[in-house]
């Protein structure tokens, strides 16, 4: 084949114009300035000048389509506003059911800042050593619920502004009226400056989850687990069990010291360690140093230094203020709400979920959403219907080495009482005056069943 | 055409001789800039953009008046008071709203640069006697991601050699200069860093004409070739440039807000002028003026406050300066098809302001950062940065 054979059956190009956009097409070529279609860009002469602005060839590169990310589905578009939710998690897809049941009319939007799948978030904590993947973690996904639901979806759509006066909710891709707002944005890790998020997984989405994953997939890894919360101690066993190498290190001496007692986390440290999670108490991060390699090195504020495959920070959740800012809505630790009706200092704005604050307390728990979805259905939809009655929701750990199921919500400096210790495990209460109001049971699965 | 950018260069020359006042009342420089921009501006708007008239003499007025120095540090860094001034320049020609945002941020590279040979250079400005725009259009999205740097620079003894075509600029003219930054490249040709300096637009430089634009017709649009021009220390504002934009970004937004702000004001405007005439068929129409001038206060109100603080530099900051321009951008493009609407035939004259302003209200939403610049860049100051 000759060269200008070559030339011929290579396929077209398109070149860019740097300073003002303009495409310039080989097979349409230009016409107008002598260059007729089919003129590869090579062969153009050199004094030949942009058709918009004038500059010369060297002023061009090649242009490649970039890729588009956003999901950019189809939506219908819907200029009456009904019911704004911000945020497709199970707190804001909860609220589009519950409404849907009641109401088959309302316009609903849903703004989510990922693509708005629908998965079970408590999952994440176990879905390592049960080898799922992404797609096996969903359960519908955003455009089917969406479809399902009569939702209007905005997928990858981010909330920026919110002004209560105008009722208006201003997003990545346009500004939206409300008749009622109901945020439902979840909270955000809260990472110390020490651990930089370039190099510290959070779990605390699908997609965040994924990505250490990936890049789990290779093998057994190195991997350190920074926080022994209760999601911190999930995945450290959960990464156990898959089969990594596992460092717990926490500020505190033992593991789940916010929640436990000492002789229960002693318990809960030992069943960990029967799994080969190490656990570094009592030791606090002075830097994580990117190594050469791909590895990261922890650095401990004795000067200690561990390297590690990944690092996955379980450093605790907060509310992000920024809507709640700016709409000068009450904010204490999470947005403000009624206990009775989940509204927000604004009339027509709500929140639920793990976004808002009750009585100067966030709480992060699944079981309380769907009551709270409920009791927003209602007082948007103007049903006559109970208050919401909020109850501290049974904690119950997924870690399977040792069972740990906690009612009631202990106090940080209370006095804990043994109710029953052996070999298998111990019950343990907290009573304040003549009143109990914290229990734990702590045991091998077959006893916690009965907690 | 030609008549008139021979025109434009003969009035840069015009000498201004008065010094200029303290500028040190609030009230005054505002009182003054409003008088200036409805008896001299207002009348001429219809000649800048239909004519392409350089409004250069009455720029110099308002310069004198001290609508270009509240927002320096020099003149007390008053940035409600240099929005409010911009607001009220734009109300009545928004070309020159944006030349004076131009001319603006160029003062505001010039004092934060630090370099004494610019800072020597800064009273001038600042007073109308000399003017300079800002090349920065391809920059910023070059420093976002959103397309390539256009201009380059090598490293010579004493300074850099620059080359490349900034493709337009407006408010300059041979003789006056506008900030422009370069991507610095390394011997091999490989990326290094970027400078940033003023560019003086001297003899080394030919203009070359743009393109008739929709608007903006009177602001002196220009491209600038450039083939291996020399940039010399006394031009230089920031090298590396990198952190010197990431300081004045948010200034650099938030006072195009100004703009937008003086659109919308003039767009309601136009809309109360024929109210006691067309009100009554005017009811029914959607974006009544209550509406607009509700939405206009919300947005004035917050611009009022982030220019309290304009060289914050957290995430947040950046993110309510770029939502408020993104919604003074919608908010120009609502306010000003409803000012034609509400004005019937009589906006829809050549003559008439309502049909200027919605050509404004578009070059708001284009201009750089337009509406899906700032969308994308907030969309990425929001996503959650995970490991790679």
């Amino acid at each position: 084949m000759s060269a200008q054979q070559l030339k011929q059956d290579s396929p077209w190009r398109q070149y860019i114009c740097l300073a003002c956009g303009l495409i310039y097409d080989e097979e349409l070529g230009d016409p107008d300035s002598g260059l007729p279609p089919g003129t590869r860009f090579e062969d153009i002469p050199d004094d030949w000048q942009c058709p918009l602005c004038g500059v010369t060839k060297v002023d061009f590169e090649l242009f490649e389509k970039p890729a588009i990310l956003a999901c950019d589905k189809g939506t219908v578009f819907n200029r009456q506003p009904g019911v704004v939710i911000v945020g497709a998690g199970l707190a804001g897809w909860s609220v589009a059911e519950q409404l849907r049941q009641q109401d088959a009319e309302i316009p609903i939007t849903l703004i989510s800042a990922c693509n708005g799948d629908i998965y079970h978030k408590p999952e994440l904590s176990i879905a390592l050593s049960r080898g799922f993947e992404q797609s096996e973690l969903v359960r519908e996904s955003g455009v089917d619920a969406a479809q399902r639901l009569g939702v209007r979806l905005l997928p990858n759509t981010l909330a920026v502004g919110l002004s209560p006066a105008l009722h208006q909710l201003r997003t990545t891709r346009g500004s939206f009226h409300y008749t009622k707002l109901v945020l439902a944005q979840g909270s955000k890790p809260a990472l110390p400056a020490e651990l930089p998020a370039a190099v510290c997984w959070r779990v605390n989405t699908l997609s965040a989850w994924s990505g250490l994953q990936r890049a789990l997939a290779k093998g057994s890894s190195r991997v350190a687990v920074v926080g022994a919360g209760m999601v911190g101690c999930e995945l450290a066993e959960d990464l156990a069990r898959a089969g990594h190498q596992v460092t717990l290190i926490d500020r505190d001496n033992t593991p789940l010291s916010a929640l436990l007692p000492e002789a229960a986390a002693t318990r809960l440290s030992s069943g960990l360690a029967k799994l080969g999670v190490k656990f570094l108490g009592g030791q606090a991060i002075r830097a994580v140093e990117p190594r050469a390699d791909g590895s990261r090195a922890i650095v401990l504020a004795s000067g200690l230094s561990i390297e590690f495959d990944q690092i996955v920070a379980a450093t605790g959740l907060v509310t992000d203020n920024r809507l709640a800012r700016q709409a000068k809505l009450d904010f204490n630790r999470g947005v403000v709400v009624d206990a009775d009706t989940l509204r927000t200092s604004e009339p027509a704005i709500y929140a639920l979920g793990d976004c808002i604050s009750l009585d100067g307390k966030p709480c992060r728990f699944i079981e309380p959403i769907k009551h709270q979805a409920r009791a927003i259905a209602d007082a948007v939809l103007e049903l006559d219907s109970e208050a919401y009655a909020h109850n501290a929701p049974v904690i119950r750990l997924k870690t399977r080495s040792v069972a740990i199921v906690l009612h009631g919500l202990p106090s940080p400096d209370g006095h804990w009482r043994m109710v029953q210790e052996d070999a298998d495990g111990l019950i343990m209460e907290q009573v304040s005056g003549e009143q109990v109001i914290s229990r734990l049971n702590l045991g091998s699965p077959n006893q916690s069943c009965a907690a | 055409m030609k008549e008139r950018k021979a025109m434009n260069r003969a009035l840069v020359s015009t000498e201004v001789s008065t010094k200029p006042a303290p500028w040190a009342d609030d009230a005054k420089v505002l009182a003054d800039v409003a008088e200036i921009s409805r008896q001299q501006l207002a009348p001429a708007a219809y000649r800048i953009d239909h004519e392409g008239y350089y409004p250069l003499d009455i720029m110099a007025k308002l310069g004198q008046a001290g609508a270009y120095a509240a927002h320096q540090d020099r003149y007390g860094c008053r940035y409600p008071l240099a929005l409010a001034t911009m607001t009220e320049i734009s109300r009545h020609c928004g070309s020159t709203g944006f030349m004076s945002w131009a001319h603006d941020v160029c003062g505001l590279y010039m004092e934060q640069s630090g370099n004494p040979a610019l800072l020597a250079r800064l009273d001038d400005h600042v007073a109308g006697i000399t003017f300079g725009g800002t090349g920065l259009s391809n920059p910023m999205k070059a420093l976002t991601g959103i397309e390539k740097m256009a201009l380059k620079a090598k490293k010579v003894a004493g300074g850099y050699r620059v080359s490349g075509t900034l493709p337009w600029v407006s408010h300059i003219a041979t003789g006056q200069y506008c900030g422009a930054i370069a991507a610095v490249e390394k011997g091999d040709g490989s990326p290094s860093h970027e400078i940033m300096f003023l560019l003086d637009l001297d003899e080394r430089v030919t203009l070359r004409a743009c393109p008739e634009f929709s608007g903006m017709e009177g602001t002196s649009t220009w491209a600038i070739p450039l083939v291996d021009y020399f940039v010399s220390e006394d031009q230089m504002i920031a090298d590396p440039a990198g952190p010197f934009v990431q300081r004045i970004r948010g200034a650099f937004v938030l006072l195009q807000v100004g703009i937008a702000a003086g659109v919308i004001q003039g767009s309601i405007d136009s809309i109360r002028e024929v109210e006691p005439v067309l009100g009554h068929v005017n009811q029914y129409l959607h974006d009544r003026p209550d509406e607009l001038q509700a939405e206009y206060d919300d947005i004035l109100a917050r611009a009022m406050t982030l220019a309290e603080t304009p060289f914050d530099g957290s995430k947040d900051y950046l993110l309510d300066v770029l939502d408020l321009r993104t919604q003074g951008a919608e908010l120009s493009l609502k306010a000003s098809t409803s000012a034609l609407l509400h004005q019937g035939a009589r906006g829809y004259l050549m003559s008439s302001a309502p049909q200027r302003r919605i050509r404004e209200a578009q070059f708001v939403a284009i201009v750089t950062p337009a509406i899906k610049h700032l969308r994308w860049e907030m969309a990425k100051l929001m996503n959650e940065e995970l490991p790679a």
